[in-house]
């Protein structure tokens, strides 16, 4: 039992917004400060639908304090989708990003991955200027073969677009996974198959 | 108040003035003794205080150290608290006087330090590592205080040098404690009236904080490999469990008695809320605790049946749940190490409350770090369940219910008491009144029961019975070999109101006692 029919995962440095994203997109809801980081992670899963079908991911909010990342293996293992996000205001943080996306394309090669930059609002009402060229995101992520895309959690921008995104790609057969009927199947063995490791 | 306080018997044998026993009248309701208990029972003060001295075991990582402790062990003398013992402890003295006096204008001049707000605190936690780099100060920045923190480790290592370990420092009106375990040392500055022992203890739950966030393995290999690591980077977020705990020590009277308190349930009630636990539950293999609890208080738990949880780590469960908001969000899968369980390695926790509308906390840990989704599923089958039979609402009719206030038991002498039943390690107070009920009050409450506590505690003449009467309350303080009891009298109470008060309450626990404390220990 996966609880889930695609897992998606949410990596990235502390402080990004991780937990801003999901929350937005899962209760449409957004909290500003004082936030708490997250424990260990967490899991929540929502319904979408593409072409014409119902899927349920299941999304994983990880931490982004440095001591989880030797556990972080645990939550993006079999993970069809990483969002990987940084701080369009933070340089760090897209550097912290680089790093997560280099650990993921060695450990889970079939894992799409969707680099996002966060706090788009901040930027746009011109509060902080932001600290990573906009042409050397893209350039950077057409390079990996990621989708590229601005966030913010507070106005809502991006935010269920991107999660739609992600369903409709998963849900499109690749030369990786065999085919659409072992879809249903496919994630509840997999993963029971893990829990029995 | 301290001055004021005159104190009328207190002596071994608790006899009074008229040479009476007290205890000859007082009527003996020794708590039902369970077979098993789910937690470690703590039978006194002194089961935490064994952990006042260094850990030989975990000073082992670090050679300084462990050279350090060597010597320490051949010293016959290792607590430096008498300046006359030896020369050792002389230098030491000079030093206090050093760091009392006239280093801090030096030192502290355009730092934090020199802020009056943040001298005139009560008390400051420190946290540094060997080699003297900032951790975590409980006010003001760590990184503004870093001279200050220089000053403690010099002193740290300074009397490490002559093998000797520092442990306090008596100055005129504060207490310096310090705690040296493996490669982190903490230090209490305080002005309260708590003494060594129990800022000791208090320091001791702050390291396992640490420990719970790291796990002991993963703290002694980082300073393996680097004696001067910042250890802030892998404690980011995790203060405020620090600070949390620390706020928990100054205002509950849990962590000061090792012992939990219950959410009042008819045993009936709780037994079926364990029992529906336990079926959704009893097929999930490497499971090893279930613990339930809300408003702070422990609704059940249930254990595997070789392993017992300790009071002092089920206190950290209990701050971990009380400082995340975040657990009420999402379902949360986070590792926890439960140091008296298991320093070495973490458990994996699956944390969530029951449902929006019954605010209860579900923890079940495992070793398993692959186990999430049958816990979650077992856990969806347990809120069904418990709605069903209408067991959420129970619980929270108990979370909503105010809470008995001492005026209900028909005892009109007594103000305040706390009963802790040693054997389960479990303990029930009732909820403050007047003139306890605001925080300078409750504080000032605790307070007399630390002081209560500690005396009759004491390693050096520990009592059975203590009647203490000072212009503002009458303390009274009895430990048997199956209760210890604390009650706050009015200040003018007689002795034998006192004694008769004693056992109107004992006799009234008793009555309750199957819904106030959990007598079984489950198993799955």
């Amino acid at each position: 039992m996966s609880g889930a029919d695609f897992k998606v995962v949410l990596l990235g440095s502390e402080d990004v917004g991780k937990t801003s994203l999901m929350k937005r997109y899962i209760q449409d809801k957004f909290q500003c400060r004082p936030h708490q980081n997250t424990i260990g992670a967490a899991f929540a899963s929502k319904t979408v639908s593409t072409r014409g079908r119902q899927f349920v991911l299941g999304i994983w909010d990880t931490a982004g304090s440095e001591r989880y990342y030797a556990m972080s293996q645990l939550y993006y293992r079999d993970a069809k989708a990483a969002i990987v996000c940084f701080d369009l205001t933070e340089r760090v943080t897209f550097d912290r990003a680089k790093q997560w996306i280099t650990e993921l394309r060695n450990h889970e090669e079939n894992c799409k991955i969707y680099l996002c930059g966060t706090k788009k609002d901040v930027v746009d009402d011109g509060i902080k200027a932001s600290a990573v060229a906009h042409e050397r995101v893209l350039q950077y992520s057409k390079g990996i073969g990621a989708v590229y895309m601005e966030t913010s959690s507070k106005t809502g921008l991006n935010v269920a677009e991107l999660f739609q995104l992600i369903a409709d790609d998963c849900v499109l057969p690749s030369s990786n996974e065999r085919n659409e009927s072992i879809k249903l199947h496919s994630s509840k063995k997999s993963s029971s198959c893990c829990l029995a490791s | 108040m301290a001055s004021s306080r005159n104190e009328d018997d207190v002596d071994d044998k608790g006899e009074n003035a008229e040479g009476k026993h007290p205890e000859g009248n007082l009527l003996n309701f020794e708590p039902e003794t369970p077979v098993e208990s789910m937690l470690v029972p703590t039978d006194n003060f002194d089961s935490f205080e064994q952990e006042a001295p260094p850990d030989p075991t975990a000073l082992q990582g670090d050679d300084n150290l462990a050279e350090c402790q060597k010597i320490t062990r051949n010293s016959s003398e290792t607590v430096a608290e008498d300046p006359e013992k030896n020369g050792t402890s002389r230098s030491m003295s000079e030093l206090s006087l050093v760091s009392d006096d006239s280093s801090e204008p030096q030192h502290v001049d355009e730092e934090v330090s020199n802020n009056a707000e943040w001298r005139s605190q009560e008390k400051h936690v420190f946290i540094l590592s060997s080699a003297g780099k900032p951790i975590y100060s409980r006010h003001g920045s760590e990184d503004k205080l870093v001279t200050l923190f220089g000053v403690m480790q010099a002193l740290v290592s300074f009397i490490g040098d002559d093998g000797d370990t520092v442990r306090s420092i008596h100055t005129h009106g504060t207490l310096f404690v310090f705690l040296i375990k493996g490669p982190i040392i903490l230090a209490c500055v305080c002005k309260t009236r708590e003494s060594v022992s129990q800022i000791t203890v208090q320091l001791n739950y702050v390291y396992s904080q640490i420990v719970s966030v790291l796990t002991l393995e993963q703290l002694t290999r980082i300073y393996e490999q680097r004696r001067n690591y910042d250890l802030r980077r892998l404690l980011a977020g995790a203060e405020r469990l620090v600070d949390h705990l620390l706020i928990a020590l100054e205002t509950q009277p849990a962590l000061l008695l090792g012992a939990v308190q219950c959410l009042p349930l008819t045993s009936t009630t709780r037994d079926a809320i364990t029992n529906t636990i336990v079926s959704c539950c009893n097929k999930i293999k490497n499971l090893v605790f279930a613990i339930l609890v809300g408003g702070n208080q422990l609704v059940t738990l249930i254990r595997m049946r070789k392993f017992i949880l300790h009071p002092a780590d089920l206190h950290l469960i209990l701050n971990l749940v009380n400082s995340s908001e975040s657990f009420k969000a999402a379902e949360s899968w986070t590792p926890i190490c439960l140091p008296k369980f298991n320093s070495r390695g973490f458990l994996h926790a699956h944390v969530s409350y029951l449902a929006e509308d019954c605010q209860a906390c579900l923890l079940l840990l495992t070793v398993d770090p692959d186990l999430f989704f049958p816990l979650s599923e077992a856990k969806q089958k347990i809120v069904e369940k418990l709605r069903r039979a209408s067991l959420l609402q129970s619980i929270n009719a108990a979370l909503a219910h105010p809470g008995t206030p001492v005026s209900q038991l028909g005892v009109p002498e007594a103000r305040h008491f706390l009963y802790k039943c040693k054997a389960t390690a479990q303990f029930w107070g009732p909820v403050p009144a007047p003139p306890y009920q605001t925080s300078e009050g409750a504080k000032r409450l605790l307070d007399q029961y630390r002081v209560l506590h500690h005396r009759l505690h004491a390693p050096s003449q520990p009592l059975k019975l203590l009647y203490l009467q000072d212009h503002a309350e009458t303390m009274l303080g009895w430990i048997t070999t199956g209760f210890e009891l604390y009650v706050a009298f009015e200040p003018l109470v007689t002795k034998a109101n006192a004694i008769g008060a004693v056992n109107k309450i004992l006799r009234w626990i008793k009555k309750d006692e199957n819904g106030l404390f959990i007598t079984n220990a489950p198993t799955f």
